[in-house]
């Protein structure tokens, strides 16, 4: 094996370790990223749209949405999950304003901060009627605060 | 007898230690102890120099090993399970709440003797040459203790678990590019959950341990490798040239310096290379003030190590870790608080989450590492390095003022509350 073949034979050599090497990495970072979620589902029903009251917002819990019914507007459902660091925002009836209790950020009726570090202003997500009647939110469309589903 | 004599004789191999030679010997035929150099500089002893943080942080770390290996006997790490344990561990275990407090408070413990080591280190001007590379590990060590303190937080499993661990990750969210990814593989899902905690569970036991271990054994090597402890900078003598003897080398190369010997050690020379060496030489003058590791650093180090593990141990009797209900991800205590040690940057997070969160640890860390290789100012003497010393200050004093702040004087909603009034919750 002369100079040049050696060189030639040996970078081939150390770009194939180096691929090999970075082809285990990506492997061992997608390893690491689960395929699976088993968190709970993004699209789901929440009732009878008549199980709803008027005026204040119902909350719920597990889903962490706000249901809005209004008589003229019909229904809206805005995210309870604030937009600065995760945590759950409530919803104050003398204000009508939703208030984070981590870092104090304030969100106006429809959404828009008012205050704090929020960057963003709350979620709305899309509302539809199933076929059976029921409401059904989708966490994975969002749409704007004017959004409404009349029922 | 004669049989029992040999057999420890077969263990221990070295003269007796009332010799000079067995002395030594216990120091480097013994695979624990030959980190120590046979004989230290008798001012490297003293407390008031190093106040020997960095012994107590390794003594914590050591306890908080133990107790956590007998905490693991008991934990089970997946919810509610998790949280079941911990009522468990609080209730029902003999000694739990006392080897949970201790753990708790080695932990706490560490953080602060981790964030004190480093003080000392900048403020005697340890970290210049040729000790740069140790003060980074040294930062990367503070990083990974943090590391530890996070990911243990979430194991209880309790509301402030949850909602701490559920800020802290979302601060990291706020990275450019990958910042969504990044949490994605931290939390296993798309929320703090089942996956969170097992992939926590998993750092926190075995990956971040293992890098502490490994990490801590080159921080010991450089420490030895560098001259051993830096001595404090009033006693640094000039070297003297003059007094080291050149031994021979190659006609054209550079001439090798060492000590003189003393006349009462015997050296053996396996080798003669060329070259200085990189780490500190002692002078002959210098070899005068040494004394044995046995008895004088040994008895200091078992001092230390009894003080310390007698200290978390009273704490321990005194103060219980706290444990909330269960995790309840629908609701959000008011107001919900990351580990005291990260408030100062929960209390930056407030007010910027890319700014606070992201680019000012990042920043901050990035500075800290770079350190010994921009204050390029040889000197150790704090009259030469007013302007360093000054900078350096402002950063801990305004950690520490963030932490206070974030601690103390923020209530419901993160609003200004001093802490000497008293809040009524607002009603929905």
């Amino acid at each position: 094996m002369n100079r040049r073949d050696f060189f030639s034979w040996g970078t081939v050599g150390v770009a194939a370790l180096c691929s090999a090497v970075a082809v285990s990495l990506g492997a061992v970072g997608r390893f690491l990223m689960p395929s699976v979620f088993y968190g709970p589902p993004q699209s789901f029903k929440i009732g009878d749209p008549a199980d709803f009251p008027f005026g204040s917002p119902t909350f719920l819990v597990d889903e962490k949405i706000f249901v809005f019914r209004d008589r003229e507007k019909g229904f809206a459902v805005a995210s309870a999950v604030c937009t600065h660091l995760g945590c759950t925002v409530a919803y104050f009836p003398s204000d009508r304003d939703f208030h984070c209790p981590c870092h104090g950020s304030v969100f106006s009726p429809t959404g828009a901060v008012l205050h704090g570090p929020a960057p963003r202003p709350l979620n709305w997500f899309e509302v539809t009627l199933t076929r059976d009647g029921q409401l059904r939110v989708d966490k994975d469309k969002t749409v704007p605060p004017t959004y409404r589903l009349m029922v | 007898m004669k049989l029992i004599r040999e057999i420890w004789q077969s263990i221990v191999r070295r003269d007796p230690l009332s010799t000079d030679k067995g002395k030594s010997e216990l120091v480097f035929l013994n695979v624990w102890l030959h980190i120590h150099p046979a004989k230290v500089k008798k001012e490297n002893l003293r407390f008031k120099h190093s106040f020997y943080l960095g012994f107590i942080t390794f003594f914590l770390f050591i306890i908080l090993v133990t107790t956590g290996i007998a905490l693991m006997c008991y934990y089970r790490p997946y919810p509610p399970q998790a949280y079941q344990d911990m009522k468990d561990l609080q209730f029902a275990v003999f000694m739990g709440p006392f080897l949970r407090n201790m753990h708790r408070w080695a932990a706490h413990g560490m953080v602060v003797c981790v964030f004190l080591h480093m003080c000392r280190v900048f403020y005697t001007g340890s970290y210049k040459k040729p000790r740069q590379f140790n003060w980074v590990v040294g930062v990367l060590l503070l990083l990974l203790t943090l590391g530890l303190s996070f990911t243990g937080y979430l194991l209880p499993w309790d509301q402030l678990a949850y909602w701490a661990i559920t800020v802290g990750t979302n601060i990291g969210s706020y990275a450019p590019l990958i910042g969504g990814q990044l949490r994605e593989l931290l939390l296993g899902g798309h929320s703090v959950g089942e996956a969170a905690l097992l992939r926590f569970y998993v750092l926190h036991v075995a990956v971040l341990p293992s890098l502490v271990i490994l990490l801590t054994i080159v921080h010991f090597w450089r420490v030895r490798k560098d001259g051993g402890l830096s001595r404090p900078v009033w006693k640094l003598k000039p070297q003297k040239q003059e007094a080291l003897v050149t031994i021979g080398a190659p006609a054209e190369a550079v001439p090798l310096h060492v000590a003189a010997a003393s006349t009462d050690k015997t050296y053996g020379l396996m080798e003669v290379v060329t070259g200085k060496p990189i780490f500190e030489t002692i002078t002959p003058e210098e070899e005068e003030d040494t004394v044995f590791s046995y008895p004088y650093a040994f008895v200091r180090e078992a001092v230390v190590l009894m003080g310390t593990v007698t200290t978390i141990m009273m704490m321990s009797l005194f103060m219980n870790a706290p444990l909330e209900e269960m995790a309840n991800p629908a609701v959000t205590p008011n107001p919900a608080k990351a580990p005291w040690y990260f408030l100062g940057l929960q209390e930056l997070v407030s007010h910027s989450a890319l700014l606070g969160g992201v680019v000012a640890p990042a920043l901050m860390v990035l500075a800290l590492l770079a350190i010994p290789y921009f204050d390029r100012n040889p000197s150790r003497r704090p009259g030469d390095r007013k302007w360093v010393l000054w900078v350096f200050t402002l950063f801990v004093v305004a950690n520490i003022a963030l932490i206070i702040v974030g601690t103390f004087f923020r209530g419901p909603g993160w609003a200004w509350v001093p802490p000497w009034v008293h809040v009524v919750a607002r009603p929905e």
